[in-house]
This record gives structure tokens, C-alpha cells and sequence, in this order.
């Protein structure tokens, strides 16, 4: 399987937010700070390439009537894993995400993937697919995350990014992230519920629009040669 | 028949081999995050009453369901842990208690609150320690300002601000029937 094609189909085609539209729930609550979408994205990345790697490598032996409880025991396995680990060892992010990490167990990205392509597709590929949707869900968290703390406090980077003594990456969470602008004029409706809605659909609009360019644009050049031919 | 039976061992296998690593994992894990728990509540003890040492006492009061533990500094004041219904789950919050029966300072020793509201409440960053600095000189009269008292709610997380706040009032409530 192609690489490349895989590649952009994680993070542009077939982004699993904004364009399969799967998963978005954790989206909206958790993207507050940069700190809590880059801890929530590579956590789906990792879990998602695990159960991604293990389903396809069981994808022969599992019966396809009980595929869905197989799936989900396998990932409340892994998400459990992760959970604990977070716990024990990066604390911080693990009472930052609370919820949203047991949460992952019912994601629909990974139940997603495992269904729509583990279950038939070879482990490598699976591996690569894991990898691949795991950034494109990553990037669509970091994106909303810059957009809603800047417009709604002002700040860029909050958790993860300390520059009280000189620029230094904060991987406890305990950074203030940058001041741009005055906290009390931000719209604080971004950091709420809301606001992630409201960010989400906007992000939807200009991926759609995107893609839609892109369409047109190649079927304006296919209906060209077309003619040439003729 | 047989087929049934060859589906129920297919998932028996697959549980039985996730919950073998998990339990591993657990094992690893667990005194790790136990002894950070252990530090967390030291540390909340230590930031809500000042005092060199405290001594749980017994506090088994049925009016009083949701009190977890009381522990005395002798001579300071008592520290009242509880534990109560936020927004999402469930807060357990250490109250430091003075011999006025005043609040000394509250800390969240652990939630599950939303991320970026009533998160806020146990947050390190500026909004979670002006929240809880509100609560110290409180007595158990202590209430929201939209229901008459001088406490304001965290932004978006009025349940999660009336919960701790009546945690408050319930804790100094309990340290009163010590006597």
C-alpha cells in the first residue's frame, strides 16, 4: 500500500475529525489548552496504532460475530494501559484530561478504524494507518487548541510552554503559556463548550471547501484532456 | 452448539489474556501512583493549615455522610477531608479548619471535572488559586454571591463551585460537633 497516499489521506482526505467526522466529542471538551491537545492526541496515537497492530494481526482467528466485543476489549485493554501509565508517571496530564482518557474506550476513531480497515488489512498496513490517523486527529486537537486559547485568553502554548526564566518546554503542565494579549479581552465563550463547537464547525467549513476546490479542480483538468483528446 | 461454545472461548481467550496485562501493569503501576497520592494529600494538608503535625482523630458522625477523615493539628486547627458529588463525579477536598471555626484554606486533592472550567477549581494557574483563596476567613456561613454570600463562581462551572463551597460549610459544620 501506498505510504504517501496513506499519509495524506490521515491528515487531509480522510482526516478522521473533519472529514470522516468520527470522534468528536473529546475534541470539543478537551482542546482548552495546548497542553491537554497534544497529551490527548498522542495518546489516541498510541492506543490507536496498538489496537490497529493487534486486531489486524488476530484479524484471521477473531469470528466475525463477536468482532465488535473482541475490538472492544482490546482497546479498554490498551486505553486502560495508558490510563495507568499517565497516572503514574505524567500525573499532571492525566488530572487535566480526567474523564477523556477512560472516555477513549468509546472513540469512535479507533472502533472505526478497526472496523473499517484493521479487520482487513495487513499489520504493517495497519501500523502505518494507526500512525497516520493518530496525527491527523493530533493536528485537528492542536489546531483547535491554538485557535480557542488565543481568542479565548490570549495565550498560545498553556502548559506546555514557560517563559518566566527564559523559553523552556513544560512537560508537567505547570507552564503559563504565552500572554499575546490581555487575558480580560478574550471572548471567554471559545473556552467553553461552545466555543469548541463553534470552532470545530468552522475548521469542517474550510477542510469541506478545501476538498471541494481541490475536486473541481481536478475534474476541470480531466474534462480538458478530455477535449484535447477529441 | 458448537459454534456457541467456540465464540464463548474465542472472547474467554481474548479477556483472559488483556486482563493478565493489565493485572501486570497494575502491579507496576500501583505503587507509584499510590505514593503520589500519599504526597498529594501531604501537601494539600500542609498548604490548607499550617502546623508541624496532624493526628487523624475518629469522626463517625451519620449526619455528616460525605466528611472521609478529620485530622487535628493540636493547637492550629483541624483539617476535614470529603468527599461529594462535583459536576462530572466525584471531588474529594481537604478544608483546613481554625479553633474560630474559620476556614484556613481549601485544596482539591482529586476530581473529575471538566477540563478548563471546573477543572479550574484545583488548577495551579491564576484563576484555580484566586478561586480558592476566596474560601480563607470564611465561616460557615459561607456561600455563593448569587445566593447572598461573597463567593464567586468559577466561569461555566457554577455546580462545581456550589459543590465545594458547601463542602466548605459542611467541613467547618463537622469540626463544630468536635466541640
Amino acid at each position: 500500500m501506498d505510504r504517501k497516499k496513506q499519509f495524506t489521506e490521515g491528515l487531509i482526505t480522510n482526516n478522521p475529525v473533519l472529514v470522516q467526522q468520527i470522534g468528536m466529542c473529546a475534541t470539543m471538551a478537551i482542546t482548552t489548552t495546548l497542553f491537554n491537545g497534544v497529551g490527548m492526541g498522542l495518546s489516541v496515537l498510541i492506543i490507536l496504532t496498538c489496537c490497529n497492530v493487534v486486531i489486524s494481526a488476530i484479524r484471521h482467528i477473531i469470528p466475525g460475530e463477536i468482532r465488535l466485543a473482541i475490538f472492544v476489549v482490546v482497546i479498554a485493554g490498551f486505553v486502560t494501559i495508558v490510563d495507568l501509565l499517565l497516572q503514574a508517571f505524567v500525573p499532571a496530564l492525566s488530572e487535566a484530561l480526567g474523564v477523556f482518557i477512560p472516555l477513549i474506550v468509546v472513540n469512535c476513531i479507533i472502533i472505526g478504524r478497526a472496523e473499517a480497515f484493521c479487520q482487513k488489512m495487513p499489520v504493517k498496513d495497519s501500523f502505518f494507518d494507526g500512525i497516520f490517523q493518530g496525527l491527523g486527529y493530533t493536528c485537528v486537537l492542536i489546531v483547535m487548541c491554538v485557535v480557542r486559547e488565543f481568542l479565548g485568553s490570549g495565550r498560545f502554548g498553556g502548559g506546555l510552554i514557560d517563559i518566566s526564566n527564559g523559553f523552556r518546554f513544560t512537560l508537567d503542565g505547570t507552564g503559563a503559556g504565552i500572554q499575546i494579549f490581555p487575558e480580560s479581552y478574550g471572548a471567554s465563550i471559545l473556552s467553553l463548550p461552545f466555543g469548541g463547537f463553534l470552532t470545530l464547525g468552522f475548521l469542517i467549513a474550510a477542510m469541506q471547501y478545501a476538498l471541494k476546490k481541490a475536486e473541481d479542480k481536478k475534474a476541470k483538468k480531466a474534462e480538458k484532456e478530455k477535449e484535447a483528446e477529441k | 452448539m458448537n459454534k456457541i461454545l467456540k465464540l464463548a472461548l474465542v472472547l474467554l481467550a481474548v479477556s483472559a489474556i488483556v486482563a493478565g496485562v493489565l493485572g501486570v501493569i497494575n502491579e507496576l503501576t500501583y505503587p507509584v501512583i499510590d505514593a503520589q497520592k500519599q504526597a498529594k494529600t501531604a501537601e494539600a494538608f500542609a498548604s490548607v493549615l499550617k502546623a508541624d503535625r496532624f493526628d487523624e482523630i475518629e469522626f463517625d458522625n451519620p449526619d455528616f455522610p460525605t466528611v472521609l477523615t478529620v485530622h487535628k493539628a493540636e493547637g492550629v486547627g483541624y483539617v476535614v477531608t470529603s468527599k461529594f458529588s462535583g459536576a462530572q463525579g466525584n471531588i474529594t477536598l481537604a478544608v483546613g479548619v481554625d479553633n474560630d471555626y474559620k476556614c484556613t484554606g481549601i485544596s482539591v486533592i482529586e476530581h473529575s471535572e471538566t477540563s478548563g472550567l471546573g477543572a479550574n477549581a484545583a488548577s495551579t494557574g491564576e484563576v484555580g488559586v484566586n478561586f480558592r483563596k476566596q474560601f480563607v476567613g470564611q465561616d460557615e456561613s459561607i456561600a455563593l454571591s448569587n445566593a447572598g454570600g461573597s463567593i464567586d463562581a468559577l466561569t461555566g462551572a457554577t455546580i462545581t463551585s456550589r459543590a465545594i463551597t458547601e463542602a466548605v460549610a459542611t467541613s467547618i459544620q463537622a469540626v463544630k460537633t468536635l466541640g
